[in-house]
């Protein structure tokens, strides 16, 4: 099959600073021709990075949506593409910007406008883990025997993201970050942030506005900073002890680290000579690269070994761009005149050998509960962990699986069902074969999705496969 | 030419050298489902009487299949030194085995009149010979090339590393390419068989393999076996291969069903001296076996035997590092049961080293042949008698994408200690620094896999 | 807290774990005997490498590949168990060539059973030409019971294994009429080939003469599995069909390609090579 590369966008809209990359993802059959025909991404590659722009503000809190749509359609012109040459990617919203008044607005305002399927994400944990793999430590991690920590530091938060063998272990978020505390060339705090107020108030450091701080004060407050984020990094104190300046974690406990990666902006700074004067460190207005000098100087202390980054100040931007599509196909039953469909959530069941019927009814009921909002689609199904299904087997639980679907849920038009065993082409076709003809089947597989995931759907490619954006916000 | 004997009062008569070289042969599935075996055991002595009686200018005088008509002839027949073919012209079939196992006779000399021997004379010479002939001819031969590192010194044995995956999982290859090394094989290649034939996918494995010796710096060379253009385009796209590889027929027209000729050859052959990553100056891995003439139709009633040894004389253009017979993958169509699979891993052993061929042996069967994994241990031993430059290894001898059965990195660690040959020499001194060997014998630390994680 | 409330957690703890950990649990079977003698399980025969340089590592290793890795070794020589499992593997192989399919198998699906000139086992193994060929009775049964210029004719043989036959054909069957009543196919009338090889599907061509034609076949067992079958499709097929023509998917059984999903897929097939009027590797999928 003749494969074009789809190209994908991604957007990283930060607390400091915004950037664009685009990137054209290739296609391949990655099963043998005497298998059933499967494909996948098989090669990714930036084809544009965009200048690091500052984050438009209107004022504090609040995103210029008018003057970021400008500077999108202004790169999209530059780059010489239209929305719907783009097939697929992501804008996401990170750090401290995702608190503001109106990024959720502006987030799907984006999102609409940035292509076909571009979806807008949000959230620390898939923001770390975004920043992993594109700094490279998640590909890093599948060398090594150890855990491996991304720590992508931005402008307000610094993302943790633990990978080991290209698995996504766990996740933290600290309040750490170059733009927390503004200055300038004199030393004159022009603004904190006040998710960093309470740590500074829990280590007796007062930094207020308006203040004169000297580069040795400003380097000893980013000192500790660094070092009470690192003792928790390497379980020397646990998250509670540091818990103002924890933003998220995934888990209570943390695994125990071997090698540490730094990307993001103070990643970036961090590859360059520490700053000797204030002139030099207030060069962006902030603490940034006082915080980044500090952080490789506390590094030492601590039993880690520091393996360069691939990427830095556009690890996140990467990771959106090209690391959130995934395809579905080409054995899978769908309903193109459904598609794309956005932000379904899922509900994930596996198999029961008896009372099929009340256990499938048990997660359908569950799922209504929890999601009411959209008639036509009121989720997804995500089968996980099946055993291998006879034919007999597979037709009863199609047959369940209509029966209840169609009775709880009148209103319905659509059944989405996402397997994760190559099984989709055979249960979206007894399911076909099974429901009345007003209701459609799509039915994909290979993709593994968790409850409480949102799952996109993207329009088929070559009619066959089709693009698949899950948005995880938990992690094993 | 003389084409008739009589045995004890009974008269056979032949009417080619073809006919001849077919019916001599040890009786083989593949020759009887072409139409061309002998019909019986007599017969079969017969022919075998007229064909040690044969000299080698009757053979060259006769060819099977003449040079216009067929490239692989014309290739073999350039290949001849005439001068040296002169000296030899008059010895019968008989003298030349007769030579070849005399005392006297060293590997310097067999090095000097395999110039002036076609492959037909090899094949010859091989149907005149017993199995403990073949073993012992092939034994005062040493072949020694290079890739990266040299293999094939008297004294050793090498093993390929074939870490076959069934859909090509990195991980997976690479899972079964540690087990490989533990057990101190991988020194003559580490070497792929894909199940997808894309360039990318190749490159992948390319690239993965790479960075594993370079990692280890690990003294051997790496190789995807996949279609020879396929190769070609992942070579052109930065592939690193140390070799290219590719399965060899005996006629052109076996070449053909292929999918390669000369031509074809020629042209990688320079992509390969201009675009491998190997020191050199041996860079080709061929496959061989016999039978699959006759499975593509392309066999000319020529027997299997015969067209295996052209295959090497096909081979020997390429100054080849490693060439293989696959000897019992193709079926009991061709090689019914095990007796015939040891046979022919003995005859297409001894017909490559005598053509100057570094030639290892996959001892294999499939699961529809009369064998089992006992003959394959019995022909493996023998083959290590007789000097094989290197036998397959995979994980306990079953190769989970390619459905047969070969030997196991635990077989070839067994031949080396059983009859005290060693591992390449550069490839051994590794396994001394990552101790998993001394003195020849492995360690308590091998047969660990995550020695390499 | 009341004891049938501990017991009742205990039970919930219980079902968890073995929900998560499947494998785990099942290890604690190993090594079952009864009075009568030993109870092998997969798990039973297992080794394990003693003082691994990095322990956790080798279950990663060992889930990576179906390949045997991880086996340890006496001396230079594997150990007992991983032999004696190899040993059982080709057992399985060996008894999948010989073996024949049960009529009761076939009269499930109505089909009946017709044969190649293969004589026997050992000349179907040396003579592929003679599986190849339906006899003259073949060809006259067929001729009476078929229906002529189908749209799509299915055959099934046991080709190298009939426990491909016996383990398959009860999930690709049903799922391959499925897909050909998905996408507004027919068929003709089925029927069982005995002593088959692929290219049989040129003489059925020949009498039958239908649009496409799909055979499911037995694979020359491996020891992965014994029980792999295949699905032939060809376009138009008659004498001087070559390989290139034919379009295969391979491996089928509960541990490979799935068997229902393989039979979905095959309508899917069929009918982009009647869209198309063609087969093998000029079809475009």
């Amino acid at each position: 099959m003749g494969m074009e590369a789809i190209k994908s966008v991604g957007i990283d809209i930060g607390t400091s600073t915004t950037k664009l990359i685009l990137s054209e993802l290739r296609l391949g059959r990655v099963s043998s021709h005497f298998a059933l025909p499967h494909f996948d991404i098989i090669d990714r590659k930036v084809t544009y990075e965009s200048d690091i722009i500052s984050t438009p503000m209107k004022n504090g809190d609040e995103i210029d949506l008018m003057a970021l749509a400008g500077w999108l359609e202004q790169e999209y012109r530059r780059i010489g593409l239209s929305l719907s040459d783009i097939k697929s990617g992501a804008v996401i919203i990170t750090g401290e910007t995702a608190i503001k008044k109106n990024a959720d607005a502006l987030l799907h305002y984006l999102a609409e406008r940035s292509g076909d399927f571009v979806v807008a994400i949000a959230g620390a944990s898939l923001e770390g883990v975004l920043a992993g793999r594109g700094s490279g430590s998640s590909e890093y991690s599948k060398k090594v025997k150890g855990i491996v920590a991304n720590i992508d530091i931005g402008g307000g938060t610094a993302n943790v993201a633990f990978f080991q063998q290209g698995k996504v272990l766990d996740t933290i978020t600290f309040h750490v970050g170059g733009r927390l505390i503004e200055i300038d060339s004199a030393g004159e705090v022009s603004a904190v942030s006040p998710s960093l107020q309470l740590w500074l108030f829990s280590k007796n450091f007062l930094v207020e506005k308006g203040m004169r701080l000297t580069l040795k004060q400003l380097s000893e407050l980013s000192s500790v900073l660094c070092k009470d984020m690192l003792d928790c990094l390497v379980g020397k104190m646990p998250i509670a002890a540091v818990k103002s300046l924890v933003h998220s974690a995934s888990s209570e406990t943390l695994p125990m680290i071997d090698e540490v990666m730094i990307s993001g902006g103070v990643g970036r700074l961090a590859l360059e000579v520490p700053p000797s004067t204030l002139d030099d460190a207030a060069k962006y207005n902030d603490i940034g690269p006082i915080l980044a000098g500090e952080l490789i100087k506390a590094l030492k202390n601590y039993p880690l070994s520091v393996v360069e980054a691939a990427q830095t100040s556009r690890a996140t931007v990467i990771g959106a761009g090209m690391q959130t599509t995934k395809i579905s196909g080409a054995t899978i039953s769908i309903a193109p005149e459904h598609l794309p469909l956005r932000n379904i959530p899922v509900v994930k069941m596996s198999y029961s050998d008896t009372a099929l019927e009340q256990y499938i009814e048990r997660f359908f009921l569950q799922g209504k509960e929890l999601f009411h909002g959209n008639f036509e689609v009121p989720f997804a199904i995500s089968l996980a962990e099946m055993p291998y299904l006879p034919y007999l087997k597979l037709k009863e639980l199609a047959e369940v699986l209509g029966k209840v679907y169609t009775r709880l849920f009148p209103k319905a038009a659509v059944l989405v069902v996402v397997c994760e065993n190559d099984m989709a082409k055979a249960l979206g076709q007894a399911l076909r074969l099974q429901l009345a003809a007003d209701m459609d089947v799509i039915c994909i597989d290979q993709v593994v999705v968790e409850h409480g995931d949102y799952i996109d759907i993207g329009e088929p490619l070559n009619d066959t496969m089709v693009p698949v954006v899950v948005k995880t916000l938990a992690f094993s | 030419m003389k084409t008739k004997i009589t045995l004890l009062n009974k008269t056979y008569e032949f009417n080619s050298l073809k006919e001849i070289l077919a019916k001599a042969n040890e009786e083989k599935s593949g020759d009887q489902l072409a139409g061309i075996a002998a019909n019986d055991a007599q017969e079969r002595l017969a022919a075998r009487h007229l064909l040690a009686d044969l000299t080698l200018s009757d053979i060259r005088n006769n060819p099977v299949l003449p040079p216009e008509e067929d490239e692989v002839s014309r290739v073999i027949e350039e290949s001849i030194n005439e001068k040296i073919y002169q000296s030899i012209a008059n010895w019968t079939v008989s003298d030349l085995r007769e030579n070849l196992l005399a005392e006297s006779t060293a590997n310097q000399e067999i090095s000097r009149i395999r110039r002036g021997l076609t492959s037909e004379m090899v094949a010859a010479a091989a149907k005149i010979m017993s199995n403990l002939d073949l073993i012992q001819a092939a034994s005062k031969i040493e072949v020694v090339t290079q890739c990266n590192y040299p293999v094939g010194h008297k004294g050793t044995l090498a093993g390929r590393a074939q870490p076959n995956h069934p859909t090509d999982s990195i991980q997976g290859i690479r899972a079964s390419l540690y087990e490989a090394l533990s057990y101190g094989i991988g020194d003559a290649v580490i070497g792929i068989n894909p199940v997808i034939d894309s360039a990318e996918s190749v490159k992948q494995i390319l690239q993965m393999t790479k960075e594993e010796i370079d990692r280890f710096q690990i003294p051997t060379q790496n190789c995807v076996l996949a279609h020879v253009t396929t190769q070609m385009r992942a070579i052109k796209n930065g592939a690193p291969s140390d070799l290219l590889f590719q399965s060899l027929a005996g006629t052109e027209a076996g070449n053909t069903a292929f999918g390669i000729s000369v031509g074809l050859l020629d042209e990688a052959n320079d992509l390969i001296q201009k675009e491998g990553t190997a020191t050199g100056p041996n860079l080709w891995y061929f496959e061989t076996g016999q039978g699959s003439e006759l499975s593509s139709d392309a066999h000319h009633g020529i027997d299997q035997v015969t067209l295996e040894a052209r295959c090497y004389g096909l081979a020997k253009k390429y100054k080849p590092f490693i060439v293989n017979t696959v000897v019992g993958f193709i079926g009991p169509e061709y090689l019914y049961n095990s007796k015939q699979v040891i046979r022919a891993g003995l005859e297409d052993h001894f017909m490559g080293k005598l053509q100057g061929i570094p030639m290892g042996v996959d001892v294999c069967y499939t699961n529809h042949m009369k064998a089992d994994q006992n003959d394959m241990e019995n022909l493996a031993v023998l083959l290590g008698s007789a000097g094989v430059n290197f036998l397959i290894g995979v994980p306990m001898a079953d190769d989970c994408m390619l459905n047969y059965q070969s030997t196991s990195f635990h077989d070839i660690a067994s031949v080396r200690r059983v009859l005290g040959l060693r591992p390449a020499p550069f490839f051994e001194k590794w396994l001394e620094k990552m101790g998993i060997m001394e003195n020849g014998i492995l360690t308590k630390r091998a047969g660990d896999p995550t020695l390499f994680i | 807290m009341q004891e049938n409330e501990i017991e009742f957690i205990v039970q919930k703890v219980m079902e968890e774990l073995q929900r998560k950990f499947p494998a785990e649990t099942k290890t604690e079977q190993i090594a079952k005997t009864n009075e009568d003698g030993l109870i092998f399980t997969e798990n039973d025969w297992k080794t394990s490498i003693p003082a691994a340089v990095y322990q956790e590592g080798v279950s990663d290793l060992i889930a990576s590949t179906p390949a045997r890795i991880g086996v340890w070794r006496t001396g230079t020589r594997p150990l007992t168990k991983t032999m004696l499992k190899l040993q059982f593997d080709h057992a399985a192989a060996i008894d999948a060539v010989g073996g024949e399919v049960l009529e009761k198998t076939l009269a499930e699906f109505d089909l009946f059973t017709v044969e190649t000139c293969y004589e026997n086992k050992e000349t179907y193994l040396k003579r592929p030409d003679k599986g190849r060929m339906l006899t003259d009775n073949a060809v006259r049964t067929i001729k009476d019971k078929c229906t002529h210029h189908p749209q799509v004719q299915i055959v099934v043989s046991d080709g190298l294994s009939a426990s491909a036959v016996e383990t398959n054909l009860k999930d690709v069957y049903p799922a391959l009429l499925d897909s050909l009543k998905i996408n507004n196919l027919s068929a003709g009338t089925p029927f069982f080939v005995k002593g088959g090889r692929v290219a049989c599907m040129d003489h059925i061509g020949e009498i039958l003469e239908p649009q496409v034609l799909v055979l499911l076949i037995g694979e020359r067992p491996g020891l992965v599995s014994a029980s792999s079958m295949s699905a032939y499709m060809c376009y138009r097929p008659r004498k001087g069909v070559v390989e290139s023509d034919r379009n295969v998917i391979s491996n089928i059984h509960p541990l490979g390609t799935p068997p229902v999903e393989a039979g979905a897929h095959i309508g899917t097939v069929l009918k982009k090579m009647l869209e198309q009027k063609v087969s093998g590797v000029k079809l475009e999928l």
